[in-house]
């Protein structure tokens, strides 16, 4: 490990990218994520990668899809409006099975929004937002090292399923600066071989061929429950989430990404008060941490959803907790963080 | 601490470099010292963590603060209030120019080259040698000479803040000074002073010392 450095979590994100062998980055600008497209265009020049500033999203998000059948890692960023715009070619990249890694640092919604944190976007992430039957592997860190961590497992989980993945950022994780320890550079031979399928030169064997279409509906749907198989097995393999002081909790507060990091204050600030509360945190926004949510509803009486949105993750925890307990919500929205003493004086209310 | 020989004080540098901070604790160590003290906030590059977010703390101590209109404090547009010309040419204050990072920022201060040249103007360079792009003599040197020129001003002085928040060392501090020494032996450019934190307050500095106290402290500390 190298020394600690202070960056802005969309710097963060930018460096942890070209050190999981990230060598290709196309992108636009917008607030606010724009510091990582930037950070992008000083720093590719210097390891030999690309830059390129697309017109738009929706080129940026077709570069994706033509430089991932190359098989090399590529990336892009993007905010709310942004990557909304980038749907229909996410949806074509998700259907070619092709392992792009898209970040949306999330603004205040919808429409136009504000440029103030939020994570109104969850349904988009999670539930689809393009096209078709797809899914993506969703990541919310909380901090920075976080996203670091996640956007170097970002890579090798698209790599490794040939799936696209998306960090799950917001305007608050990706404008704070922490003290961030990046991991070594990744050796690029190391890579995984993508040569079965890549377009890399047909010399000398057959063509391959990507796409996420076929003619013949019959063929189409295998195509289609192929990917169910792989999702399958993202499901057993892939959830990730953190338990924050649950051992003996009877209010477990559910949130992720940098609202999660905020409820660790308030489940210290609840056991100050005698209330044994405690925190889930899921990681992994899809696959979604059920089964583990929904062991905590034999000792909870009661689930406290909290998120910068009027409620979207909260369906995930009633999916979990399944009619068991109790789930409440509390959020604010439009880019308005709530702070450690609002969601507070909710919870006594609450109980 | 700024240089008090000088009525307005424009404090440029790289993203992240901790330009806010310091005019803001300088904007109160002015205040100690002189009855009429603004800060001009002219951020038009991050939308976060910006002077503007502060103005009551400020505005409590007596100090005048020069932001966008309250109604479009939180857009996403590049307003610079007319009243910011005004201070920086006013015999009566102490004027600190905030800027916004990178050469972006710098621009706008060079949008303001008629005003800062009718008046006794320093230009400060603050670096932070623990962030990107800013860990070497020779990409110090770089970014000082293309900031200034965006500027339109000559950096009159360098401002060591080599930190990692809460996680800063004397060792930090203390390299951090000895790098920017080796640039200011380069260029000419005079170190100013030396930030460092509340907690660390008692150390020993190479250049004169400047206690910051945090201002953008957020909820997400824990």
């Amino acid at each position: 490990m190298a020394e600690k450095v202070m960056v802005k979590g969309t710097e963060a994100i930018g460096e942890a990218a070209i050190r999981a062998g990230c060598r290709l980055y196309f992108g636009y600008p917008i607030t606010p994520q724009s510091e990582l497209t930037e950070y992008m265009s000083r720093r590719m020049p210097q390891v030999d990668g690309v830059f390129l500033q697309a017109e738009s999203e929706v080129a940026a998000v077709n570069m994706l899809y033509g430089a991932a059948s190359t098989g090399h890692r590529v990336m892009t960023s993007t905010s709310s409006p942004g990557y909304s715009l980038m749907q229909e070619g996410v949806s074509y990249i998700a259907g070619a099975e092709l392992p792009v890694v898209f970040v949306n640092v999330v603004r205040g919604g919808p429409g136009l929004g504000d440029i103030q944190p939020a994570q109104s976007d969850y349904f988009q992430a999670t539930k689809g937002g393009g096209h078709g039957d797809y899914r993506l592997v969703v990541y919310g860190p909380e901090s920075l090292q976080e996203a670091v961590e996640l956007t170097a497992k970002a890579f090798d989980v698209a790599d490794k399923y040939r799936n696209p993945a998306l960090i799950l950022a917001d305007g608050m994780l990706g404008q704070m600066m922490e003290p961030v320890e990046f991991p070594e550079f990744r050796d690029l031979s190391t890579l995984p071989d993508h040569s079965s399928w890549a377009m890399q030169g047909a010399k000398g064997r057959e063509p391959h061929k990507i796409t996420s279409f076929d003619i013949n509906e019959y063929v189409l749907e295998q195509m289609n429950l192929r990917y169910q198989e792989k999702y399958k097995k993202i499901i057993e393999n892939e959830q990730m989430w953190e338990e924050y002081k649950t051992d003996d909790a009877d209010i477990i507060i559910v949130a992720y990404g940098t609202m999660g990091r905020i409820a660790k204050t308030i489940v210290n600030m609840a056991r100050e008060k005698g209330v044994k509360a405690g925190l889930f945190r899921p990681i992994t926004l899809w696959p979604y941490p059920y089964e583990a949510l929904a062991k905590l509803a034999d000792q909870a009486k009661l689930f406290f959803t909290v998120e910068m949105s009027m409620g979207q993750m909260v369906e995930d925890v009633k999916l979990a907790v399944n009619g068991k307990k109790t789930v409440e919500f509390y959020g604010r929205t439009g880019g308005v963080v709530p702070t450690p003493n609002e969601v507070l004086a909710k919870l006594m209310e609450l109980i | 601490m700024l240089n008090t020989n000088y009525k307005c004080h424009v404090i440029i540098g790289m993203f992240g470099s901790g330009k806010t901070e310091i005019a803001l604790n300088s904007a109160i160590y002015l205040k100690e010292k002189y009855d009429n003290v603004a800060i001009a906030d002219i951020d038009v590059i991050s939308p976060y963590f910006r002077t503007r977010d502060e103005i009551d703390v400020l505005e409590n101590m007596g100090i005048k603060v020069i932001t966008p209109p309250r109604k479009f404090m939180h857009a996403d547009l590049p307003i610079i209030p007319p009243a910011v010309g005004g201070y920086i040419v006013n015999p009566e204050f102490q004027t600190i120019i905030d800027a916004g990072g990178n050469e972006d920022g710098s621009t706008v201060v060079g949008s303001l080259k008629n005003f800062l040249d009718q008046t006794k103007t320093a230009t400060y360079f603050v670096v932070n040698t623990k962030r990107p792009f800013m860990n070497t003599v020779e990409d110090i040197e770089y970014y000082i000479e293309r900031l200034s020129a965006k500027a339109r001003r000559r950096v009159d002085f360098l401002v060591s803040n080599s930190n990692l928040q809460n996680e800063t060392t004397e060792e930090i501090i203390l390299s951090g000074e000895k790098l920017l020494k080796e640039v200011s032996e380069k260029t000419g450019i005079p170190v100013a002073f030396t930030v460092v934190p509340e907690f660390l307050k008692d150390i020993k500095t190479e250049f004169p010392k400047f206690v910051l106290k945090r201002f953008l402290d957020k909820v997400y500390q824990l």
